[in-house]
């Protein structure tokens, strides 16, 4: 059994590793996906670009706007008389929010009448919109404060654990990992069935005595081994360059991302039983990894979602592995902290495995 | 009398289409067997469901003795194909491909570096067995094709369409390389459109519409139906079976 899937592996391995075209599409393609993308994927928001109408033009409307300006989120443009076109602005994206002081600003501040000043925010990003009128909030709330010389009761201390500095590429590097070890095996593993079976050779592999779990295994090792090259590439570029901390084990992580492969390769067995050309294997390995992708919480939160989709996402094994891979590097995760998401890889891995392997034939119809 | 082949009332359907319609043949061991036939007339899966390709639908059949239905992968074992599509890896030289289906037949590593070189001397295919498969002409890569189901000395080699697309002069001599064979007492299942081709075996069956209209010695078919050769004799058979339809 084992010369005959050794026979296959190294077969694979050849063919993939001689053509320039694959080389390219495993480990340059990535490169370029993990430096372009971990520096384009940002989701800090800074220098909100502000315009400011103060009608008041006193010491403490002055005062106001410098503590807003102060930290890099807001970046004011003061703007003369008068308050002509806001929406114009808008629309060029010249701005994305615009302050407004009115004229009794300081004087109501001194007779103690609470002065109302109005801050208008681009909400066609809402994500940034929401950032920046919380940013204000919290600035008008110290500036308040330091107005009044009253303190607050309730002071909230707060402090952010493993990532202090929220840098979002700590958080998104190991995302695109995930989506690099998801991607590869699920297309290479479709295609490489599917090509077989469009040129022809895979007819001529179904005439020979060889075992279904022979064909299917030296199918599916080469490109986990493939997978896990790439993982390991993507690794050392988010530790060295981008300076990504890697906190828990590397061994459990290898090995909870091997269960994770078995799931990717089971799609790309499915995948290859539906598909009819390279095409069409294309489309759907597609479909699977940005549907996963999406639903995964990598790129917006999960508890965002609306409940129902929420709950969907319990059906995406990119969720739990996800979580297992930032879990594990930033936190120093174990295994004991991970029990319920890697109960769940396993599940998805000898299901989705166990059903494509059912659905493979060894016969041509 | 030892047959390599029984097939009795054997059809095949596709849904609402019946490609293969009750054929019935034997073929006896040794024997080079024309399997002839329009295009579409259904001889592709004749013999895909004779290696256990397809799974027919009704009917009965033995291939080297094992039941078509039962023992497809013990029929596996012991048959050769080649299909009418060069189906080695092209982007691996001759002696890759040999090796891997060397493995694929659990054949040991010294016996199996004897067999390609064996082969490699009897088929002529010693000085570019280390070239990519994909920049060798299409005679040569048949006669790689060919060498690849010999590997494990299988008594009945099926050859669907082996010579298309190949000139003369290499279709004389692939055809020179199977009457060797022939000799050796290994059977051969052949389709071709070539009527010379037809002429070298010793029986053929036609077939169209899924059905076989005539089956018997080239020769003695001639001259059942009063037709001056072969060529003749299948355009008349398959119209005569158009009118009948």
């Amino acid at each position: 059994m084992w010369s005959t899937i050794k026979a296959l592996i190294i077969k694979e391995l050849r063919q993939s590793l001689r053509d320039p075209m694959m080389i390219r599409l495993i480990f340059v393609m990535p490169i370029i996906q993990l430096f372009v993308l971990g520096y384009a994927i940002n989701t800090d928001v800074k220098d909100i670009y502000t315009v400011v109408y103060d009608f008041d033009r006193s010491e403490m409307s002055r005062e106001y706007v410098r503590s807003l300006s102060a930290g890099n989120y807001f970046n004011i443009r003061p703007v003369e008389f008068p308050v002509l076109n806001i929406d114009h602005g808008f629309r060029e994206n010249d701005y994305t929010a615009a302050l407004i002081i009115p004229n009794d600003f300081s004087n109501d501040m001194n007779r103690k009448k609470q002065p109302v000043v109005g801050l208008m925010v681009d909400g066609s990003n809402a994500n940034s919109a929401a950032i920046a009128l919380g940013y204000a909030g919290l600035i008008t709330g110290q500036f308040n404060q330091r107005a009044t010389g009253l303190s607050s009761p309730l002071i909230l201390r707060q402090k952010k654990l493993y990532n202090p500095e929220a840098e979002s590429v700590y958080f998104m590097i190991p995302g695109l990992i995930t989506i690099m070890l998801t991607m590869i095996t699920i297309l290479l593993t479709s295609m490489a069935i599917v090509r077989e079976r469009e040129i022809g050779t895979l007819e001529q592999l179904m005439v020979t005595p060889i075992k279904k779990h022979e064909l299917l295994l030296g199918k599916t090792i080469p490109f986990a081994i493939i997978g896990f090259m790439e993982m390991t590439v993507g690794l050392i570029i988010g530790l060295l360059w981008f300076k990504i901390p890697f906190v828990g084990s590397p061994i459990l992580f290898y090995i909870l991302a091997f269960i994770f492969q078995i799931t990717a390769l089971g799609i790309g067995i499915f995948i290859s039983t539906i598909s009819k050309t390279q095409q069409q294997a294309m489309f759907y390995g597609w479909f699977f990894t940005i549907f996963g992708i999406m639903t995964s919480g990598l790129f917006t939160p999960i508890e965002n979602m609306p409940i129902l989709i929420q709950r969907l996402t319990y059906l995406n094994p990119l969720r739990y592995f996800i979580k297992i891979i930032r879990a594990i590097m930033m936190k120093g995760a174990t295994l004991q902290n991970l029990y319920p998401e890697t109960a769940a890889l396993i599940i998805f891995g000898l299901v989705i495995f166990s059903f494509a392997w059912m659905r493979f034939s060894k016969r041509v119809e | 009398m030892e047959y390599a082949v029984t097939i009795d009332k054997l059809s095949k359907d596709f849904g609402r289409f019946r490609a293969v319609d009750e054929i019935s043949l034997t073929v006896q061991k040794g024997e080079i067997f024309g399997f002839l036939g329009a295009n579409g007339a259904g001889k592709t899966t004749a013999i895909r469901m004779l290696c256990g390709l397809l799974l027919p639908t009704s009917g009965l059949g033995t291939v080297n003795g094992f039941d078509i239905f039962k023992e497809s992968e013990k029929i596996k074992k012991s048959i050769g194909y080649m299909s009418q599509k060069f189906s080695l890896y092209s982007d691996l030289t001759g002696r890759e491909n040999l090796e891997f289906y060397g493995s694929i037949y659990h054949i040991p590593n010294g016996r199996l570096k004897e067999r390609i070189a064996e082969l490699a001397r009897n088929l002529d295919i010693e000085e570019f067995i280390d070239r990519k498969a994909e920049s060798l002409p299409t005679g040569w890569r048949q006669r790689l094709a060919l060498a690849a189901s010999l590997l494990h000395r299988p008594p009945i080699l099926f050859l669907d369409e082996p010579t298309g697309g190949v000139d003369p002069v290499f279709r004389r001599r692939f055809w020179e390389i199977l009457y060797r064979l022939a000799d050796e007492g290994v059977t051969l299942f052949v389709t071709t459109h070539y009527m010379d081709e037809a002429e070298f075996c010793r029986r053929i069956s036609i077939m169209h519409r899924g059905r076989i209209v005539e089956i018997g010695n080239p020769q003695e078919l001639i001259k059942k139906h009063h037709q001056p050769d072969l060529q003749e004799l299948f355009i008349n058979l398959i119209s005569k079976s158009e009118q009948n339809v």
